[in-house]
């Protein structure tokens, strides 16, 4: 634990003593020392840091354009580009400094067979927890095809939890039609937390050329764009974790401290900040100096005291989302 | 554990010394961020939020700085909503900036005549390469910009001679002639005093018209649309001259955060993907054409 002295934004995830709410997100990061290229960016700020998707061998990712600025956020379609699993725990881990922050390995693969491996690979390193990635739009095999199929998803953290001891957190897809559902049968098969949600899949098309402008095709769409349907997949799958004791890192378009609040209130533990980053290299200490202000207002001794405070409108008639 | 990168990149906010507009939609914008400028090298840029309106960066080149004075000088072209929005805003009012970033050019020691080619928003990094070289005596640097739209600045007779150039191709940047560096102007439009074709077309003359033992000195350095890159890489590889290259790609976190920028680079092990922003954005020519 970097930080002895007990902060109001200190939080307890799955045994691991956050600093802060805030975790940097896979993708967005690279192997976790990219930022700190940036003067006044340190990882101290955050409670924990994805690295990028490993998979067992070495990818290469997708072709450019691999990026597209859209209303309100952005595409990506990055395809996974790893050096593979090896030379991230034997060559790339040992030069993190794990007294700033937690490292979480984020884990993907084409087959259960090779998110079994991965992790296991992982198991074996100092990292502090696995995030598995059942949610990636980008790629043609695995990913979002395993995450939208609810007994698949089980099927990957089973195989996962057999690989290790470590703190698993699943990153949940938002293309799926029940998402609380799914949530249920990963924590029956062993996940111990959700990152909640991976991007929605989208596309842009230049109408000159008639193509459309990401070399994969198709993305995921990040950013404040987002953000309601972030929430509103945080608030469901939280319905189910709330009775079983499991935390959430709710992410989706955060880009301020008000932002992260709501993600709190609707009942994650953790927030997740990626597409912000790109926006500002040092929001993350914004964010924490707003949490910091709310609480004080609110006379609230922790940050932990917010989380699924939600008080919904009671409805009297009958329910219609329209 | 090694932490150089540590603390490279500033992020300031930078207050508009000047804002000047020019016919083909190109500005030439000059702000104060000293740190930037204290550190940028030829080939660095800087990624630039446009307006808070809109938070996604744009990247564009840095075209000279001044350490004593703590200016950075960019030039950039009104092609979208972003730079649409950056066109808008005046002096005195502040951008966010985040630079230095990149890998600059690296001029070898042996070659003692670099060539500089610069095509439309490209020529920022060669003006800036030009800038650096000057001091170096041992250096006899030729510059060759392109453009298809009006040059941003008034092009002037050059009083530097230069061999192989056809007749009448006279027009030279002032700032280069200035500092002592010879300079010729190409475009495809019918300008004055410039060569009228493309610019490797022009570098062709000047490689030819020397004997082979001076041309073994000559490094090429380029930056420009990807077409003219390629046929400068063509270029170099025909007469065998080494070749560093400066690409463009979209851009979100420019700090090597989300390998979104990435160029399929040759080695001897196979392809890998490279990220434009921190291992480029210049590149050895042989590697990425």
């Amino acid at each position: 634990m970097p930080d002895s002295v007990k902060s109001p934004l200190n939080i307890d995830f799955c045994g691991m003593p956050f600093n802060t709410p805030i975790v940097l997100l896979s993708g967005c990061v690279g192997f976790g020392e990219e930022y700190t290229r940036v003067k006044g960016f340190s990882n101290r700020e955050t409670g924990a840091v994805c690295l990028k998707g490993t998979t067992q061998e070495p990818r290469l990712g997708n072709q450019p354009h691999r990026i597209y600025e859209t209303p309100s956020g952005m595409l990506n379609a990055i395809g996974l580009q790893n050096p593979g699993v090896d030379k991230v725990v034997d060559e790339i881990l040992p030069t993190l400094d794990f007294t700033e922050t937690h490292f979480i390995a984020n884990v993907s693969g084409s087959t259960v067979e090779e998110y079994y491996e991965v992790t296991r690979r992982f198991d074996d390193s100092p990292i502090d927890a696995i995030e598995i990635n059942i949610s990636c739009p980008n790629v043609k095999e695995g990913g979002v095809a395993f995450g939208n199929d609810p007994a698949m998803s089980a099927r990957v953290v089973e195989a996962c939890r057999q690989a290790t001891r470590k703190p698993l957190i699943t990153k949940l897809s938002p293309n799926q039609t029940d998402i609380a559902g799914n949530a249920q049968g990963c924590i029956e098969a062993g996940s111990d937390a959700f990152s909640v949600i991976n991007t929605l899949m989208g596309m842009a098309i230049d109408i000159e050329s008639r193509v459309p402008i990401i070399g994969n095709n198709q993305g995921g769409l990040s950013g404040p764009a987002i953000k309601p349907v972030a929430l509103l997949k945080v608030h469901q799958v939280y319905q189910v974790c709330r009775d079983h004791n499991i935390p959430i890192i709710g992410q989706g378009g955060i880009t301020s401290a008000e932002d992260a609040l709501e993600f709190m209130i609707a009942g994650a533990h953790a927030v997740g900040v990626g597409t912000a980053l790109f926006y500002d290299p040092l929001i993350c200490q914004k964010i924490n100096a707003g949490i910091r202000d709310y609480l004080t207002r609110h006379q609230l001794a922790s940050v932990e005291h917010l989380v699924g405070t939600l008080q919904l409108h009671q409805q009297t008639r009958p329910k219609c989302s329209c | 554990m090694n932490k150089s990168h540590r603390d490279s990149i500033f992020l300031e906010e930078a207050e508009i010394l000047s804002h000047q507009g020019f016919a083909g939609e190109q500005f030439i914008l000059r702000v104060q961020a000293p740190q930037c400028a204290h550190t940028a090298l030829p080939g660095s840029f800087v990624h630039l939020q446009c307006d808070p309106l809109q938070p996604m960066r744009r990247p564009i080149s840095i075209m000279r700085t001044s350490d004593s004075e703590g200016w950075i000088e960019l030039l950039y072209k009104r092609v979208g909503s972003g730079t649409q929005l950056l066109s808008l805003r005046k002096p005195g009012e502040t951008l966010n900036l985040l630079g230095p970033i990149g890998q600059s050019f690296k001029p070898s020691a042996e070659h003692t005549h670099p060539l500089l080619i610069g095509g439309g928003v490209g020529m920022p990094p060669m003006i800036f390469l030009a800038d650096c070289l000057r001091s170096d005596r041992l250096k006899q640097p030729f510059v060759i910009l392109g453009s298809e739209v009006p040059f941003p600045f008034s092009a002037s007779p050059s009083k530097i001679m230069v061999p192989g150039m056809p007749e009448g191709v006279i027009a030279s940047m002032p700032l280069l002639d200035d500092w002592g560096i010879p300079c010729r102007l190409a475009s495809q439009q019918d300008l004055p005093g410039c060569y009228q074709g493309y610019v490797t077309d022009l570098a062709r003359l000047w490689l030819v018209a020397m004997e082979k033992a001076l041309r073994q000195q000559v490094e090429i350095f380029a930056c420009g649309p990807h077409p003219m890159l390629q046929a400068v890489a063509q270029l170099a590889a025909e007469f065998d001259i080494a070749c560093q290259v400066s690409l463009e790609e979209f851009m979100a976190c420019a700090v090597g955060g989300c390998a979104g920028c990435v160029v399929e680079v040759s080695t001897p092990q196979g392809p890998v993907m490279k990220r434009v922003c921190v291992d480029g954005p210049v590149f050895d020519a042989r590697q990425v054409f």
